[in-house]
């Protein structure tokens, strides 16, 4: 983490309606630091919008602590911003005419708030004219024209084109870095919050299951539903069957089909082998990753820059990711025979759901 | 009725009072609109359901009501209102009342809670809030204040009833129409009719310029 704790949340709950059909978020803590971005993940009516509400004091029924470090506000950027009636300038200007802000320090926050986001040119535009993408950029316009202390996102990324997002990130990146906001960001774009976010947490059913560094949920994420989440696709059921001499689990995944773990589960536990994509190596003789045993392709997906693909690896299937159009991305085809090399280190044991 | 100056008189107290009357519609139905529109509460939907009601309110039952209430032997008749000026305005309040909450409710209604919830992550709070809501209601709450307007100037028969249409002192464009064409005088009614369908429609324009100046 880069600052010091900006937002602390204790022991939040919201009820809303009654069981079976209803829904609680129940959070015991959550600290955002200044100049961090914390990418919140989940699957939908996880409670992930809810729990941005909360933290930014919206939600009406919500119990329990939320604490600023400091006197700068907490703002949130709604995943449909609405837009008040008149330009662009207006709608910029309007939070801090609403905290009584000077005329003369309003103009000069708010001309720079329209030019970080490079609307400038949109200032005098009506806003109810803009396009998805640029009234996106209105809405960050407006959270930073306050100053926040920290800055909450609900899918900023929604419904734009890939040039609009990368240039949404990278506006984004530039200017929580100038400002040292805590940044708590929703999106159910993993790939985009991955490229701002140094946190995750996941949160599943109202509840956070996992908090902590990127790399660290990424790769040893707490639970297979959390691990789906994250993009970890193989996610094989298994047994432990044994250790080997260097200590470390034989999982028995399918029948004759092992693999190792650096884990400490006991002999005969029940786990969930997790392996993201990426880890799984076709060995054309030259790599230093072992190989654990020759598979057969079943399919290969490509959407022009990346293949996917399936590998019946004795009864389990396995994905893994090559480069589309060059080396084994261009010659591999349904059914050739591949060997497949995998470190123990990437295997990752989950218990059973 | 005689002469430019007496048309020139009826015209100026029908200005006087139904201006008086929609200012205090607005004072009383714009509050009254956005304590409904904001607030959940058993029995809202009642209550939004008489004023709905109330916007079809015959003004002659109006004119009753008020009149019973302020007669020298009603509840209120020691006020001493009966055939006044006052008594038209609180006539023509009740019966824009309802146009005015009605309308303007039916305008905070459609911004809808998101609005709120997304004005408030703003930072926009009390009287400021208040004040971007009016600010984005603004065609409707015109509309309301149209209506509201148009519902006073052409009533006649609540004024009649309470007003007692006497010269000088109550006599206003409805009731002095009104009471030329039974007497068959219908140049002095036709000349009161052109002056009330002027204001009718210098008013209603500007309101309807604003309104769409502000939409634009």
């Amino acid at each position: 983490m880069s600052g010091g704790c900006a937002l602390s949340a204790r022991e939040l709950r919201v009820e809303r309606g009654g069981p079976p059909a209803g829904f609680t978020l129940a959070i015991d803590a959550l600290d955002l630091f200044a100049e961090e971005v914390l990418a919140v993940v989940g699957p939908n009516g996880a409670g992930k919008t809810t729990l941005l509400r909360a933290l930014a004091g919206l939600e009406p029924a919500c119990v329990g602590r939320v604490r600023c470090a400091n006197e700068r506000p907490v703002a949130l950027i709604f995943q449909r911003p609405i837009m008040l009636s008149g330009s662009v300038a207006f709608n910029v200007r309007a939070p801090l005419w609403g905290a009584g802000v000077s005329r003369a320090q309003a103009a000069r926050r708010t001309a720079l708030a329209l030019a970080r986001f490079e609307l400038e040119g949109f200032a005098e535009r009506a806003a109810s004219t803009l396009s998805g993408g640029e009234m996106r950029r209105v809405a960050l316009a407006q959270a930073f024209v306050r100053e926040p202390g920290v800055l909450l996102l609900d899918e900023p990324f929604d419904d734009l084109d890939v040039a609009a997002r990368e240039s949404l990130t990278l506006d984004l990146r530039s200017a929580i870095r100038d400002t040292g906001a805590a940044v708590a960001l929703v999106s159910h774009d993993l790939g985009q919050a991955l490229l701002l976010a140094e946190r995750i947490a996941v949160l599943i059913d109202g509840r956070l299951v996992q908090l902590g560094p990127r790399d660290l949920v990424l790769r040893r994420p707490a639970t297979p539903q959390a691990a789906r989440l994250l993009g970890m696709a193989n996610l094989l059921p298994g047994r432990v069957a044994a250790r080997d001499g260097e200590g470390r689990a034989v999982v028995e995944v399918g029948p004759g089909i092992r693999l190792c773990s650096v884990s400490d589960a006991p002999i005969g536990a029940r786990v969930v082998a997790g392996l993201r994509p990426e880890d799984v190596k076709i060995d054309v003789g030259r790599g230093a990753t072992p190989i654990v045993g020759k598979g057969r392709v079943l399919h290969t997906l490509s959407d022009g820059a990346l293949v996917t693909l399936q590998i019946d690896w004795g009864g389990v299937v396995l994905r893994t990711f090559l480069i589309a159009g060059r080396g084994l991305g261009h010659a591999l085809r349904p059914g050739d025979l591949v060997s497949l090399a995998i470190r123990a280190e990437d295997v990752h044991l989950m218990r059973e759901a | 009725m005689t002469g430019d100056a007496s048309v020139f008189a009826v015209a100026l107290r029908t200005l006087a009072v139904s201006g008086a009357a929609l200012a205090a519609a607005l004072a009383l139905g714009l509050p009254a609109a956005i304590w409904l529109a904001r607030r959940r509460f058993r029995g809202r939907h009642l209550v939004v359901s008489c004023v709905n009601a109330g916007m079809g309110l015959p003004p002659v039952v109006v004119g009753l009501v008020v009149a019973l209430t302020l007669w020298r032997s009603g509840p209120l008749g020691f006020l001493g209102l009966m055939y006044t000026k006052t008594a038209m305005g609180i006539a023509q309040v009740l019966i824009a009342l309802p146009l005015v909450v009605g309308i303007s409710l039916a305008a905070l209604m459609a911004l809808g809670d998101e609005w709120h919830v997304q004005v408030r992550a703003l930072g926009v709070r009390g009287w400021r809030a208040t004040w971007l809501l009016l600010r984005e209601t603004r065609a409707g709450l015109l509309a309301a204040v149209i209506a509201g307007l148009g519902g006073i100037l052409s009533e006649v028969g609540a004024v009649m009833m309470v007003g007692g249409n006497l010269e000088g002192e109550t006599r206003v464009l409805t009731t002095g129409i009104l009471m030329y064409t039974q007497m068959g005088r219908f140049s002095e009614a036709l000349a009161l009719s052109a002056v009330l369908l002027g204001l009718t429609l210098v008013l209603a324009g500007a309101l309807t310029a604003l309104q769409q100046a502000e939409r634009a």
